[in-house]
């Protein structure tokens, strides 16, 4: 297992947002996380890198083993460190380039020298055919590209997890499919990563598992084509209905 | 009376309009930004402290600011031993201006720092940059140029009120002109003050020229 999560708890001002989560992810396994708004998917995916403070729960990444209420702050940084996350609102640095947003990373995260970092960023752009936009800031830039270079920042770091929240839903509908591209091809690399989504194409298509996730806890989950075919919860069979695809 | 006599007599003063203007912003720049920086603690009384400060000081005429420096402030440190008589009064002009300016400026910088998006903050932290990296390379230069706006008008006030030290007897533009207009018991009033008001309009556009060139160069960097 790369990432394992066990009985994690959350509360928000008494109100309770995770009633006790399990969740695994594989080598190169792609777990795709669909539900309701509000459930508490994207607190759930912030729990892990501790954007979030779990009130309990155990979090096991690669050989560390974390108590994810009680966290050091070498344990948070170390987590940090492994992991990477894309953004709703991608949340690139306004104050950078989009070369220097993939570079910032390597550099103060990682302690790669400069030089290094900005060859590796250069790279990473000219793979998604972005070299020209180098030097642009995040200003001048579409939603797509924003989002594009937000998930070339997490991918350069080579984390052992990548965790996407919601990273289409800010979008305009014809700048979806670039987005969704570059997370297949990560996918197709063998890339984990852990995706809260609301693009049912993605889930069936790229999830090597669904999770379905409804009032703070997980009702179901298995592979896309067993999930969306077969629901065994009432649960989801009410969700999977009413969504807009199948009207 | 020749219009090139008032100008050189006016030029006179320009030093210490000068002097007070760039030392005064100066000095309230850091003091404002220790302000701010105590203001966002989440200690009560480092908060209190700072909201003291500025209440009493934003509350403050800044002629009455200037006076209260000048007499009020060696009679007051007098009372624990501390002697300031010999400080000059440029000195004390300066010290006056930076305490009502740096009360000013420290709400600047603290709606700047708040109006910078937390969500940056949040991927430095998720790419594992340290909160100082991310503060110091990521929310200051941003939280700068949110400012900018706020600097700027400051800036342009303080030039305004460098004139009151004439209440101290420090000899700036404007009481260089009001000391030339009595020579002449007033006849050239209008004339003298007229120039006086051309200065003082000069420094101002030149402030906006340069907060032009800033704004232009690093738009992009907080749209």
């Amino acid at each position: 297992m790369v990432l394992e999560v066990h009985n994690l708890h959350k509360q928000f001002k008494g109100k309770e947002i995770l009633r006790g989560v399990d969740l695994t992810v594989g080598a190169g396994e792609v777990v795709v996380i669909i539900g309701p708004s509000g459930s508490g998917k994207t607190t759930l995916l912030r729990s892990l890198n501790f954007l979030e403070h779990a009130d309990r729960g155990q979090l096991q990444l690669k050989d560390q083993q974390i108590d994810l209420a009680k966290p050091t702050k070498q344990q948070v940084q170390w987590v940090r460190r492994h992991t990477a996350m894309v953004f709703q609102n991608y949340n690139l640095f306004k104050n950078k380039t989009a070369l220097q947003n993939i570079a910032e990373g390597l550099i103060y995260g990682q302690g790669m020298a400069r030089q290094k970092a900005e060859g590796v960023a250069r790279a990473a752009l000219d793979k998604l055919g972005l070299a020209d936009q180098a030097d642009a800031y995040p200003a001048e830039l579409s939603g797509g590209q924003q989002q594009r270079i937000g998930i070339a920042r997490a991918t350069v770091l080579h984390p052992e997890v990548i965790l996407f929240d919601e990273p289409t839903s800010a979008l305009d509908p014809e700048l979806v499919g670039t987005v969704l591209n570059d997370m297949q091809a990560l996918a197709k690399q063998g890339q984990p990563m852990v995706v809260v989504t609301h693009q049912m194409w993605f889930a069936r298509n790229v999830a090597s598992r669904v999770v379905f996730f409804a009032d703070g806890r997980v009702v179901e989950e298995g592979a896309p084509a067993d999930l969306f075919a077969h629901p065994k919860e009432e649960r989801t069979r009410h969700f999977l209905n009413s969504l807009a695809e199948n009207y | 009376m020749k219009t090139s006599k008032i100008i050189t007599t006016l030029l006179a003063g320009l030093p210490t309009t000068l002097t007070l203007l760039v030392a005064a912003f100066s000095l309230a720049t850091l003091l404002g930004i220790g302000l701010a920086w105590l203001n966002l603690r989440a200690n009560p009384l480092a908060r209190g402290l700072a909201r003291l400060y500025l209440g009493l000081v934003r509350g403050t005429p800044p002629l009455l600011m200037l006076l209260l420096a000048y007499y009020g402030l060696p009679v007051l440190l007098k009372t624990v031993g501390i002697n300031i008589d010999h400080w000059t009064r440029l000195t004390f002009g300066i010290l006056g201006l930076t305490i009502g300016w740096s009360a000013y400026l420290s709400e600047a910088f603290r709606s700047a720092y708040l109006a910078v998006d937390p969500g940056q903050l949040e991927a430095a932290r998720a790419s594992g940059i340290s909160d100082r990296h991310a503060f110091w390379r990521i929310i200051v230069p941003q939280a700068a140029l949110l400012a900018l706006p706020n600097i700027e008008n400051l800036l342009i006030g303080l030039t305004k009120a460098t004139s009151l030290v004439y209440v101290i007897g420090l000899y700036d533009l404007y009481n260089q002109a009001t000391n030339l207009s009595n020579q002449t018991a007033g006849v050239d009033q209008l004339k003298i003050f007229t120039i006086l008001a051309l200065g003082y309009w000069g420094l101002v556009l030149l402030i906006e020229a340069g907060f032009r060139q800033i704004k232009k160069r690093t738009a992009k960097r907080i749209a």
